[in-house]
């Protein structure tokens, strides 16, 4: 039991990769379609490596004004892993999903979009005492450390936690 | 009479289910909502909006079976598909119902409010009207009929954004707008503004103190972009009363929750609020009581815990009874959670289950008749049920 669950877990990881990786090819490529079980595997597909998960939504303003921000933040550090989650209560168009992450230099970034109206189980899933208020970003650190910033993001924070991550021993 | 319901119940997930492939071909979001109202003869009807049409249906059997469905909208629309819209109704002491719904406009949610009627028991609805002659954005859209048996409408408007702006002054949020109708909804009167800056995406509560006295909750902008919530009770049909502020959450957000409020107004004049916060004062889903219009709100008490996500709370005062519902999520099923209170809100039954699902739900709503309350409540699963508050009738 030990020895296998690993095995399917990275397993389970490199098809999500691969698929991120698909999905990237295209500037224009939709979102990947987060769903029940989702969060599981984009954790899985992460794991041991400190990752930035940014929760915005097309129908929240400060999260369309904050998104450029997070684009000058990809341009200026290569190494992060920024991933980007559309988690509207409804489901979006996914092309205005990619074209609005495109527009903020963002295109790029493995990105994912709520596509199952049970929006409740989605939010309890990433954390049960998540009411869905946006934007909000949740910085996972190599070891599994969760540290969560509700609401805009001040970026110095940010930079300050991915400055820890680097120097922090594996 | 079984197998019809069971018909009724596989059909609305079916229309679910197109709905959602719809999203997959065209990515387009789908209002999923119906809101009660009984007439006078006792006769359920229900607003629904389907994809981009609004209809009604009526049932005669407290929602066993149903008319077919009667068009508001012919024509396909683009219905506001905020996460707190719905269409709503009201039926008259004559039997007229009145529904306002609304589109959008733009890809920026500016919205346009409507209304339209029906005058022979749900045949059929007049053509669509708009509830204001202003064309900037109007949302939230309620009505309701007073206990003089006039129609009453609130919605939030942001015709006073502009010319603010243009003067160099910042708008946050909107207005509360209001209008009145003499002739049993066919017209609504000129627009008046209550007062501005509320917040601008959240659904209004609608309860009346007297004939010709609504006291109107909503989540409001207070200095600092604080937005918690505030009653203000007309003294007359064109005086809102002061701004009475519920709670001070602090809830300091420059976004939109999408999570409006309830009120309720008990026979001896005391207010009910109930309301979602994310303050630093408090976080969750909290119920107060006010003495008399105007007094000071009592201590918030918490409903459930802010890690069951309790959401979407209703308030609904008949007869010597007080219902309060919210929906909250165990991390498998959302159930809809009822307390009565017959004491005028000073003390509550526990909380007990009325209903559960374990998919996509709309916002429970909360209906009467005959001094009985029901809960009104379209799932996914189990499409649309009408249950009586307390046992079964």
């Amino acid at each position: 039991m030990k020895r296998r669950a690993p095995i399917t877990a990275i397993f389970a990881g490199l098809c999500l990769i691969a698929a991120v990786a698909a999905a990237q090819v295209a500037a224009s490529a939709d979102p990947l379609s987060f769903t029940r079980g989702s969060w599981a595997k984009l954790r899985t597909a992460h794991a041991g490596q400190p990752t930035v998960i940014h929760f915005w939504g097309l129908t929240c303003g400060p999260c369309l004004v904050e998104l450029p921000q997070w684009g000058k933040l990809l341009k200026e550090r290569s190494g992060l892993r920024l991933v980007l989650v559309a988690a509207d209560p409804l489901p979006q168009e996914p092309q205005r999903v990619s074209a609005t992450l495109a527009k903020a230099a963002l295109g790029g970034a493995e990105s994912w979009s709520f596509t199952d109206r049970f929006y409740e189980r989605l939010r309890y899933e990433i954390d049960p005492a998540w009411a869905g208020e946006l934007p909000r970003t949740v910085m996972i650190a190599a070891d599994g450390q969760i540290a969560v910033l509700p609401g805009v993001a001040d970026l110095a924070q940010v930079r300050t936690w991915l400055d820890a991550q680097t120097k922090a021993p594996r | 009479m079984r197998r019809l319901l069971l018909c009724l119940g596989l059909l609305l997930p079916a229309g679910t289910a197109a709905a959602q492939h719809n999203h997959a071909s065209r990515g387009t979001q789908e209002a999923f909502t119906a809101t009660p109202a009984f007439g006078p003869d006792g006769t359920l009807w229900l607003v629904r909006t389907e994809g981009s049409r609004v209809v009604v249906v009526r049932s005669s059997d407290l929602g066993r079976t149903f008319t077919a469905p009667v068009a508001v909208t012919p024509e396909p629309l683009n219905l506001d598909w905020g996460p707190d819209a719905r269409a709503r109704i009201a039926v008259d002491p004559k039997g007229v119902a009145i529904v306002t719904f609304a589109i959008f406009q733009d890809k920026n949610f500016n919205g346009r409010a409507f209304h339209a009627r029906s005058t022979d028991n749900g045949a059929s609805f007049t053509k669509p009207q708009p509830l204001t002659a202003d064309t900037t954005s109007q949302r939230f859209e309620t009505v309701a009929i007073d206990p003089a048996g006039r129609v009453f409408t609130a919605w939030l408007d942001k015709r006073n954004g502009p010319a603010a702006r243009k003067a160099g002054k910042p708008y946050p949020g909107a207005a509360l707008a209001y209008a009145w109708s003499d002739d049993e909804g066919a017209r609504f009167a000129d627009t008046h503004i209550a007062l501005d800056n509320t917040c601008e995406c959240c659904c209004l509560g609608v309860a009346f103190a007297g004939p010709g006295r609504p006291a109107v909750i909503f989540r409001n902008i207070f200095p600092g972009s604080v937005r918690d919530h505030a009653v203000v009770t007309f003294s007359d049909p064109a005086t809102p009363g002061p701004l009475n502020r519920v709670s001070a959450d602090n809830w300091k957000i420059e976004a939109c929750p999408h999570h409006g409020p309830s009120l309720a107004i008990a026979p001896d004049g005391s207010q009910h609020a109930a309301w979602f916060t994310d303050g630093t004062a408090r976080k969750g889903l909290f119920y107060a009581r006010a003495d008399s219009t105007g007094a000071v709100f009592g201590p918030p008490r918490a409903l459930s815990a802010p890690d069951r996500q309790p959401a979407r709370p209703y308030l609904l005062a008949e007869g010597a009874a007080l219902h309060l519902v919210w929906k909250e999520f165990d991390g498998d099923k959302v159930s809809v959670r009822w307390q009565v209170s017959t004491d005028n809100g000073r003390s509550w039954s526990a909380a007990t289950t009325v209903a559960n699902t374990g998919d996509a739900s709309d916002h429970p709503q909360l209906v009467a008749r005959d001094g009985r309350g029901y809960l009104s409540w379209l799932t996914k699963n189990e499409g649309y049920r009408l249950i009586a508050l307390g046992g079964s009738s």
